[in-house]
């Protein structure tokens, strides 16, 4: 889905956990989510953290998308 | 560590007071079965069956497989950590009762259970049609949480196993097989001029009742570590899994683990086998890339020249087994792969969910994805109420007439990554 979205002309950001399947796939902006099962979010944090968590996965998302790449990047969320 | 398995070979299977074994024959007491199970208060009822290799039966939704056997001389006991107590197994005498098998049944804990059929084209793809089952069908309290109803059914089938492997603890095996591993130094001294070959066993750990149990020990939470390939065969390694049937390994394939049992058929002569690594396939992705730099610097570590890596389950795991190649194969060491494919119904997709150069010998234990369709049987052990939803079935995939369309993923044991199966392209 990356790949189609991106060959329409629209910049794409792929949030996975599994990155290196992500760059075998050919996606160029990727940010690393948090774990296969709970890819956006982490059941051990308070519901507080939790949502500072999610805003910073967006947020490195974001970036991302207006970021202009030359080869496959991987945008660590900080 | 020296381990001699004795062979009592067992041709039938009847129901009997006492259980015992008399000329190739199992009798079992299913009372005293039903008792030993029924004191876990996490089991509402349990019933036992027998099915037989050529009968008109189906086993379903089946959750886990298991070999009947006994320690007869040397420390612990079956199962450490589970059903014995902790001590490092793997070396004394173990009795075998060759062509027996506990099958656990019942309503469904995952969706990813499993298919046993007797006779008829299904029992061509599992190899649990050729033994002869002892089948539990237990129902556990109504207020259990899947999980807890996961350990209950794990629990008797182990159990049990331990209770029907006591039987061979006086009987003289028929034929006994030898396996033995020196230390490292003695074996790097008797074999010098011998490739060193090592096994890396990857376990299914994603959790979510996809587990695995290495002395007792839930295998998401090991650093990759080395066995003597011999522990696995007293039961080290455990399967507590509700993973697609037909690629994950049963605690039944772990005592019998293929790979172990043909290194060691080659080991001294061809090349000497020197370690068992076994790992994990975590969901984080730190967890991956940790576990994976373990194994190739145990790898190394060992001097190995050449590794048989094997993969449990499919998906995100492709990726542990791709990290796994790349790594070794970058300390210089020779890999091949043992995995399965998921390649769509007509096999045009890719197989894999991750591929790597370094990945250029592979195994594959056959495409998941196939699709067959099942006669009706005369009798279903378990309940066909799940065939539509657990993996490889589909909606309304049972027609009018009673036969069952399934791809090939929920056949237990059809694809096996450790080559515990019938696909050939041989």
């Amino acid at each position: 889905m990356v790949k189609e979205i991106e060959r329409a002309g629209i910049p794409v950001v792929h949030i996975c956990t599994v990155t290196p399947i992500s760059l075998t796939v050919g996606a160029n902006r990727i940010v690393p989510a948090v774990a296969i099962p709970h890819p956006l979010g982490n059941p051990k944090l308070s519901r507080g953290e939790e949502k500072t968590l999610r805003r910073k996965i967006v947020q490195t998302a974001l970036k991302a998308l207006s970021t202009e790449v030359s080869d496959q990047t991987i945008f660590e969320v900080d | 560590m020296k381990l001699e398995l004795g062979y009592i070979p067992i041709h039938n299977i009847q129901f009997g007071d006492p259980s015992r074994v008399e000329d190739g024959v199992l009798y079992v007491n299913a009372e005293d079965i039903k008792t030993l199970i029924m004191k876990d208060e996490r089991v509402a009822s349990a019933e036992v069956e027998l099915a037989r290799p050529g009968e008109s039966v189906r086993i379903t939704p089946v959750k886990d497989v298991v070999e009947p056997r006994v320690k007869v001389d040397g420390p612990g006991g079956l199962f450490p950590g589970t059903v014995s107590r902790v001590k490092t197994v793997g070396s004394g005498k173990t009795h075998v009762l060759k062509g027996a098998a506990v099958v656990t049944t019942g309503r469904i804990v995952g969706f990813q259970e499993g298919i046993i059929d007797m006779s008829g084209p299904g029992a061509q793809y599992t190899p649990f049609s050729k033994t002869n089952n002892i089948v539990l069908i237990l129902r556990p309290r109504d207020e259990l949480e899947p999980h807890e109803h996961e350990v209950a059914v794990r629990m008797a089938g182990l159990k049990t196993a331990a209770y029907l492997g006591e039987l061979a603890r006086n009987l003289t095996p028929e034929t006994i097989e030898t396996f033995e591993t020196l230390p490292l130094k003695e074996g790097m001294e008797q074999y010098k001029d011998l490739p060193r070959v090592g096994y890396v066993q990857m376990l299914q750990s994603q959790g979510l009742l996809h587990d695995t149990y290495v002395y007792g020990v839930d295998a998401k939470q090991i650093l990759p570590t080395i066995l003597y390939p011999t522990e696995v065969m007293d039961g080290a390694i455990i399967s507590g899994n509700c993973v697609s049937a037909c690629d994950k390994n049963p605690t039944y394939v772990h005592q019998n683990n293929p790979i172990v049992h043909d290194l060691f058929a080659r080991h001294g002569k061809d090349f000497n086998f020197c370690a068992m690594i076994i790992t994990n396939e975590n969901v984080y992705l730190a967890d991956k890339a940790r576990s994976s730099d373990w194994t190739a610097k145990l790898c190394e570590f060992l001097s190995l020249d050449g590794v048989i890596v094997s993969e449990e389950g499919f998906g995100n795991p492709d990726t542990d087994l791709m990290m796994n190649a790349r790594k070794i194969t970058d300390k210089g060491i020779k890999i091949v792969l043992l995995t399965d494919e998921y390649a769509g119904q007509d096999g045009s997709s890719q197989s894999l969910a991750d591929a790597h150069v370094s990945a250029d010998a592979v195994v594959s234990g056959g495409n998941a994805n196939q699709v067959i369709t099942l006669p009706r049987m005369g009798k279903v052990i378990g309940s066909e109420a799940y065939v539509g939803t657990i993996a490889g079935g589909w909606d309304k995939n049972k027609q009018p007439d009673g036969t069952i369309m399934v791809e090939l993923q929920a056949i237990t044991g059809a694809t096996s990554e450790v080559g515990f199966g019938y696909l050939s392209a041989r």
